[in-house]
């Protein structure tokens, strides 16, 4: 016998957000753009902030999609996200400087296809369907390239596939040794499809509410950049590293407590090493 | 997978406006990839549709029936489909990349025997645990007789319950299941790295072995993620749970087919599309 | 022929690794009740069965494992990029791997209880502090056993697949073997003791898990020790075999008929699996035989 699933209604509405992500998500990741403008690798942080604030969007649309009942986990509508994402978002890297934004076109096409084929082809018969993977897989595209825009210190092709390597003391050019050809886009794409799924999957219940979701969201993407940011040493310099854990590592210290404090909010009681609570009508 | 949630998927049957549009959308991809990258790239991306068609067609023999299988309520495995067809799939994967120097026939039949050892493996341990473990003979819920074996069902179902266990046509459906995701797996992964070990030298400027490690990882990154649209979108099509090729919801599966053909189609041509343009 | 005894020694070596490592990776998902028996775990408060069990919903086990392996092989492979050494740098890795383990564990409990409210669960702040660390030591075996063994295979068999991309299929793959081995004996066996044994779950009782133990009340870490009874050894068994035979087939066959020499031994690998399965099947129908009387049924 399964769970039926329960999400909250009102909080802020679904479009606010929507917009708020898109355009917060855009802006960050175009900030790490200020390391080529100015010659250092110190604003790379903000490529992972960018993530953040995509997968605070994605956590609201798939509570929106998850509470029409797919049939099988929450965790599939992040797999189909980033799954779409990740081959947006590389082919998006190959426009230079309008990469964020090509990403975000290449994915919207390809969230809108697998969204009718899952609506129409397949019968979901979800009005929200086409929609709601448009989101995810622009969600998945922009996330995981500003944790690459992270790890590598730049959203562009050329940049991620380029990296070094020290022979007996030498550096010598090695694509091995790159974002792309580590893999490294392996860790960031899983990392990312958990991250996205996680907070209404942890959360879901009829106590459900936004505003700790959300907050989950924060939490899961600050976890995600403290990763990366370790993944960064290998790529961009020690000090604009340090500064991205550090970043990563404040951001979700406080996100972690806020949530805590939220969920204390919701709980229904919060014990310490007591027994088992009997409901009244006992059960 | 924790699989909360009643299934809201549609009843039998296709849609028909949306299969041709669908198949328009999947002919203009085709033909876009021909204009841009001329016939060789054309042939790669059928390769890739027929890929995703085998991961989706696979994932509809994988038996797995989700949380009640794990209170041995229903028959199949107690996990969720698109993943545990991704495991077995991705470990065809592991098996057909490493075969890949020995050419195309021996590596995708690599990938087939991998995913289909690494299922068979599995599901011989799920019966070895529901018998040896917790007692419980296999019975289908769905079908009174085994189509193989003959076995009968109906007597060997406990009380309440759809059945339990995995029943040999589930045991042979999933190790198909399995050999068929990895075997499109392992196509799509082969079509993308021939194509990038071609393109990528003359675009990077750069020897064939240098960029190998850049086209095995694109490669493999690409696979992955096509594979796993695929096999959710197999998932949603039996609306999460099975029990294998006599399942009544397994006549689903054209539906499946057409829409990984499409979405295989349209994520092929941007994957192509990153060498070609 | 050296070559043939290293490749064997290293099939031997990887597929011990992995039988650590999916006897880890079921007893860490009991402890912290991940995957579909969690299901229950959040049925009960709803059906009035308040209980002090984990509820680890961070998503399926295949994901997750996916997760921590990759995070860890890709830390792993940043840090021996700038020159740390291999063992060292994977140890780092599953350390920080486990430390994001062991926060989403949290996050998913108390954010599946607090959203219980309604049906009276109250939050056991204590049930974090003790579980979560068991369910990470748990986890970082098998992270470190997992992406030491894609190590491995890299470089010692020349597998051409980096090593995040590896491990993120590895991990995969031991959260499938795991959770299909593993669940219905902690879900049917476990989570329902006090239901006949040799018996599904009847719909009915759903929502009706043991919460009260030998001596006071069920801790999820109980869980520990009765997964390592069968569900945790059976699903390494399970991986190691996996990893075992996939590794034992190439290393040993593949130079015979270019390369088909490995299929065929696939191929006929599976076949006495399916022997062993259908064995298995008609001696449990035989052994423990029909619950009502076989005839009645034919006629209805």
């Amino acid at each position: 016998m399964s769970v039926k699933i329960e999400a909250s209604e009102g909080g802020r509405p679904h479009n606010e957000i929507l917009g708020f992500g898109l355009i917060g998500s855009l802006v960050c990741i175009y900030l790490t753009y200020l390391n080529v403008l100015t010659g250092t690798e110190i604003f790379s942080f903000f490529g992972g902030l960018g993530a953040v604030i995509a997968l605070a969007w994605g956590s609201d649309t798939i509570k929106h999609l998850c509470s029409y009942g797919l049939g099988t986990g929450v965790p599939s509508a992040g797999m189909i996200a980033f799954g779409s994402g990740v081959i947006a978002m590389l082919f998006a890297t190959k426009f230079g400087i309008a990469a964020p934004v090509a990403a975000l076109v290449i994915a919207a096409l390809l969230g809108a296809v697998i969204g009718y084929v899952s609506d129409k082809v397949v019968s979901m018969n979800i009005p929200v369907m086409v929609i709601s993977l448009i989101e995810l897989a622009i969600v998945g595209a922009l996330t995981m390239m500003g944790l690459a825009a992270m790890a590598g210190g730049s959203f562009m092709f050329a940049d991620l596939v380029a990296g070094s390597t020290t022979v007996f003391g030498i550096e010598i050019a090695s694509y091995g040794s790159s974002v792309i050809g580590g893999s490294v886009l392996a860790v960031i794409f899983i990392l990312g499809s958990i991250a996205v799924q996680h907070p209404f999957n942890a959360c879901l219940g009829p106590g459900e509410q936004q505003d700790r979701t959300l907050m989950l969201a924060a939490e899961c993407g600050f976890l995600s950049m403290i990763g990366v940011a370790v993944i960064s040493f290998a790529f961009i310099g020690f000090g604009s590293a340090v500064v991205a854990l550090l970043v990563s590592i404040i951001g979700w210290a406080y996100t972690y407590m806020e949530y805590i404090k939220l969920s204390r909010r919701d709980a229904y009681d919060w014990l310490d090493a007591k027994p088992i609570h009997e409901p009244k009508g006992g059960a | 997978m924790s699989a909360l949630g009643g299934g809201a998927g549609g009843g039998e049957g296709m849609n028909p406006t949306a299969t041709i549009v669908g198949l328009v959308i999947m002919l203009i991809a085709l033909a876009a990839t021909f204009v841009v990258g001329g016939m060789s790239a054309a042939l790669v991306l059928v390769g890739i549709i027929i890929g995703g068609v085998l991961v989706g067609f696979g994932v509809h023999f994988v038996p797995v029936g989700g949380a009640p299988a794990a209170m041995g309520q229903a028959p199949g495995i107690a996990t969720g489909v698109a993943m545990l067809a991704a495991g077995a799939g991705l470990a065809g994967l592991f098996g057909g990349a490493w075969a890949a120097e020995l050419g195309l026939a021996v590596a995708l039949a690599g990938g087939a025997v991998g995913g289909g050892l690494m299922m068979a493996i599995t599901c011989m341990f799920v019966n070895i645990v529901y018998v040896f473990g917790m007692g419980i003979p296999s019975a289908s819920g769905k079908v009174d007789k085994d189509p193989i074996t003959g076995d009968t069902f109906p007597a060997y179902k406990s009380q309440g319950t759809e059945g339990h266990g995995l029943p040999f046509i589930s045991y042979v459906g999933g190790v198909i299941g399995g050999a068929l995701g990895g075997l499109g797996g392992t196509l799509i992964y082969l079509q993308l790295l021939f194509l990038y070990e071609e393109m990528l030298p003359a675009m990077l400027n750069a020897s064939a072995e240098e960029i190998l490690p850049v086209a095995v990882s694109l490669a493999g990154i690409f696979a992955i993620g096509m594979f796993l649209v695929n096999a959710v979108i197999a998932a949603y099509n039996i609306t999460g749970t099975i029990e294998g090729p006599h399942d009544p919801k397994f006549k689903r599966f054209p539906r499946a087919i057409v829409g990984a053909a499409i979405a295989s189609a349209v994520c092929g041509l941007v994957a192509i599309l990153i060498v070609a343009v | 022929m050296e070559n043939l005894v290293l490749g064997i020694g290293i099939t031997a070596l990887a597929g011990a690794l992995a039988t650590v490592a999916g006897a880890a990776e079921d007893t860490e998902s009991d402890i912290g009740s991940q995957g579909d028996p969690n299901s229950q775990v959040q049925l009960a408060p709803q059906m009035g069965y308040i209980h002090r069990i984990y509820n680890k919903a961070v998503s399926g086990e295949p994901p997750a494992y996916g997760l921590w392996c990759a995070l860890g092989a890709g830390i792993a492979w940043a840090l021996m990029s700038i020159q740390i050494n291999a063992v060292l740098a994977i140890v780092l890795g599953s350390a920080i791997a486990v430390f994001v383990q062991g926060v989403y564990a949290t996050t998913a409990y108390l954010g599946r209880t607090a959203s219980l409210a309604k049906f009276e669960q109250p939050v056991y702040i204590d049930i974090i502090k003790s579980v979560t660390t068991v369910t990470m030591a748990h986890a970082f075996v098998a992270i470190f056993t997992t992406v030491a063994m894609c190590q491995l295979m890299i470089v010692a068999l020349g597998h051409p697949f980096p090593l995040p991309l590896l491990a993120l299929v590895w991990g995969i793959a031991l959260g499938a073997a795991g959770s299909a081995t593993g669940n219905p004996f902690y879900g049917k066996e476990r989570q329902y003791q006090e239901q006949k044994f040799g018996a599904g779950v009847p719909i009915s009782a759903s929502g009706n898990i043991v919460r009260y133990a030998e001596a006071g009340q069920r801790s999820s870490l109980d869980n520990g020790w009765f997964a390592s009874k069968l569900g945790g050894p059976a699903s390494g068994i399970c991986f190691g075999l996996i990893v075992f035979l996939e590794l034992w087939r190439t290393v040993l066959f593949e130079q015979i008929g270019a390369g088909w020499g490995a299929i065929i031994a696939g191929v006929v690998l599976i076949l006495v699996f399916m022997v062993i399965d259908r064995y298995i099947e008609t001696w449990a129908r035989k052994t423990y035989g029909p619950y009502v009387a076989e005839t009645e049924e034919a006629a209805s």
